[in-house]
């Protein structure tokens, strides 16, 4: 049975994947993502990796794509005509593609091209974790001791990051007019 | 369920070591408190908070650099660890945003712009900045890259309906993503080699300095270990504006408000040698096979382009952007002498970024007060017969580019000297005589501009087709002092350098 789900789930991510780089309509293109999204989100739950596989389905299908389909629909992208890569770029582009696809064949097939040790199975953190060593398991738990202890100062910078996102998109954006600091020209008096 | 190691690495999470950074983010969000709560007629508070809190922060530090400076080991689970020269550059920082918000304050009189964001951000830039240069761990370096860098995509299109700055902004964003990208697969390859566990020495924390820098010296012929380190460099080097990586330069310096130009010439460019110093000296030491060729390519390369690009330049910020990659190329020397081992080169290096801190800032002052409104258009010629009309900005300009170009009494000499004394020790010949020739090739262009501001030109005919420059106002008492102060700095650190860095 989770053979079968892993095969179902799979075929849905990588058709709806295909699906997005060939749909002319960029609407159309932005739901397929939502799919392949979900798909990926149910290979994670397969992987008994729930927590990632929710963050998959809150932040990547639910926020990430709103804003894409927000951003699309705002410029309202894809009326414009369409521009077809000249002949040397698809020719690259497609011999690159052939090497990556192989490369893949021989790495999954070929038992002797990447050494692969066994991940050990933890959905609890063990006894020894240390300062250095903090593994991850499948509980969401593990995240939140991370990023309180180890990582709790990029944690923190990264709000920092934020808030300069935030405040620099204000400031690019506003009107000129309501900066409100000073006035800066005599306005029209009213007639 | 076991939580020791959770309460010893807790344990490491000491705020107040960082109380410098802190301080920075708290004078930051107060200025972006007062400026929701204060009335618009109490606004003109707000930049002087800014500056006398840094002002008052650096008083606090400069006191501190004196004492005895102990390494504290890593902190924060090994995300920062200060180093020897933590203090100093925390000092630099500081500096350069109190200069960077004071020029802002003539800059933004004459715009029609936001006025407190532009203070905001570049004090949590600085105060990015300051943990950038202490990271000892790759999460911590790219989180705190980021913040610089996001912060900068706003401050170099901060006066936005400037086609220039707009201009400047896209491509700093367009650029600036690229190389962070370039940086984040070198990373993720770096993290990939060293946690394989087929590999010798491999770990599981892969992403500190420490563990990477023992994991590399156990395999140095690693393909992927090399391939990583070379993006990492690339990255880097896009920051610090090296030759391949300077494309950018000009158009960015060009666009950006000046005071801007200023802070990206000085503060970022001073934030990327130190994260480069810490790689070389960290993580990559075990690759001086690698770097030291690669870097020093880069320089000869740096100092010449810079230097033969800033020939023909006609726009005063352009000639800054190319010289200033010129002075990039002069410091990477620096980095190589350190790659090879030298003690003297980061005290060179950490000399000569604040003698070009002094210079940039007495220069770059002088192009805020005779800037228009549209400042991205300051030719050479806006300069012409400075001497009669303003003989005081025409003498720091004087001092300001003499200590740029590395005339001898002024600190820019002292640092230039170091520098090469660095590489002598280093025996890197090809590098030192790449190095003059380019000293040589800048006396050219900033004696030229030097030369519009003091000779008059006899007048030829078809002058009178040029357009004529506005008079620049006069110097305000508080302009002169400040430009008075840093051309006395300039001088004195030229003069005195025994005591600086304990001698």
């Amino acid at each position: 049975m989770p053979d079968f789900l892993f095969y179902l789930f799979s075929a849905l991510t990588v058709l709806s994947a295909f699906l997005v780089t060939v749909s002319r309509n960029a609407v159309n293109g932005a739901m397929y993502m939502i799919v392949s999204f979900v798909g990926m989100a149910a290979l994670f739950v397969l992987l008994e990796a729930y927590f990632l596989a929710a963050l998959q389905v809150l932040v990547y299908a639910g926020a990430v794509m709103v804003l894409f389909l927000f951003i699309i629909m705002l410029l309202d992208a894809g009326k414009g005509r369409t521009v077809r890569p000249d002949r040397l770029t698809t020719a690259a582009a497609c011999i690159g593609g052939l090497l990556l696809i192989s490369g893949l064949i021989y790495i999954t097939f070929d038992s002797g091209a990447a050494p692969s040790t066994p991940l050990p199975v933890i959905t609890e953190l063990p006894e020894n974790a240390t300062a250095t060593n903090i593994p991850f398991t499948t509980s969401s738990r593990s995240f939140g001791y991370g990023l309180f202890t180890k990582y709790m100062l990029p944690f923190q910078v990264t709000g920092f990051l934020l808030l300069i996102a935030m405040i620099g998109v204000i400031v690019l954006s506003k009107r000129i007019d309501s900066s409100g600091d000073e006035p800066a020209k005599p306005r029209i008096a009213k007639s | 369920m076991n939580y020791n190691g959770f309460q010893e690495l807790a344990a490491t999470n000491q705020w107040s070591a960082i109380w410098p950074e802190l301080s920075m983010a708290g004078i930051g969000l107060l200025v972006l408190c007062l400026d929701l709560f204060l009335p618009s007629s109490r606004k003109r508070l707000i930049p002087l908070v800014a500056i006398f809190g840094q002002l008052a922060l650096l008083a606090v530090l400069v006191m501190g650099c004196g004492c005895a400076t102990e390494s504290t080991g890593p902190l924060f689970g090994g995300m920062i660890e200060s180093g020897p020269y933590t203090p100093y550059m925390r000092a630099f920082f500081v500096l350069s945003s109190t200069l960077v918000c004071y020029l802002g304050v003539s800059y933004l009189s004459r715009q029609n712009l936001p006025r407190s964001e532009f203070y905001l951000l570049t004090i949590f830039v600085s105060g990015a900045m300051m943990l950038l240069v202490q990271s000892s761990n790759f999460v911590m370096l790219f989180v705190s890259l980021e913040t610089v860098t996001i912060g900068f995509y706003v401050l170099v299109s901060y006066c936005r309906y400037s086609p220039f700055s707009l201009e400047a902004g896209l491509k700093y964003l367009i650029l600036g993503a690229l190389s962070s990208a370039i940086l984040l697969f070198g990373i993720v390859l770096l993290y990939g080699a060293a946690s394989n566990p087929a590999l010798a020495q491999s770990t599981t924390d892969s992403m500190n300095f420490a563990a990477l820098g023992k994991f590399i010296a156990a395999t140095p012929e690693e393909p992927l270990v090399l391939v990583g380190a070379v993006l990492v460099l690339c990255g880097i080097c896009f920051k610090i504006g090296a030759v391949p990586f300077q494309i950018w330069v000009p158009d960015v310096y060009q666009g950006a408000p000046t005071p801007v130009t200023a802070f990206l010439a000085v503060s970022s460019k001073a934030a990327g040698f130190l994260v480069l110093m810490n790689l070389v000296a960290g993580p990559f030491a075990a690759l001086s096979k690698l770097t030291v060729p690669l870097l020093s390519a880069i320089a000869i390369i740096t100092i010449l382009f810079g230097n033969i690009t800033a020939l023909g330049q006609r726009n005063v910020k352009r000639v800054i952007g190319l010289s200033g990659i010129a002075h990039a190329g002069y410091l990477l020397v620096g980095v190589v002498a350190m790659a090879v081992g030298v003690a003297l080169a980061p005290w060179a290096i950490i000399f000569y970024l604040f003698a070009y801190l002094f210079a940039s800032f007495a220069v770059f002052g002088v192009m805020v007060h005779l800037a228009g409104v549209e400042d991205e258009i300051q030719e050479i010629d806006h300069y012409q017969k400075l001497a009669e009309r303003q003989p005081f900005l025409a003498g720091v300009l004087a001092i300001g580019l003499g200590s740029l170009a590395g005339i001898p009494p002024l600190a820019g000499f002292i640092g230039k000297l170091l520098l090469f004394i660095a590489a002598f020790q280093a025996e890197l010949y090809t590098l030192l005589g790449a190095a003059i020739i380019g000293v040589v090739i800048s006396v050219y262009y900033y004696f030229g501009w030097m030369r519009e501001a003091f000779f008059i030109k006899p007048a030829l005919p078809g002058d009178e087709a040029r357009p004529s420059y506005p008079m620049p106002g006069a110097v305000g008492i508080i302009h002169k002092l400040t430009l008075g102060l840093l051309v006395v700095i300039t001088v004195l650190m030229g003069l005195f350098q025994r005591g600086i860095f304990g001698g």
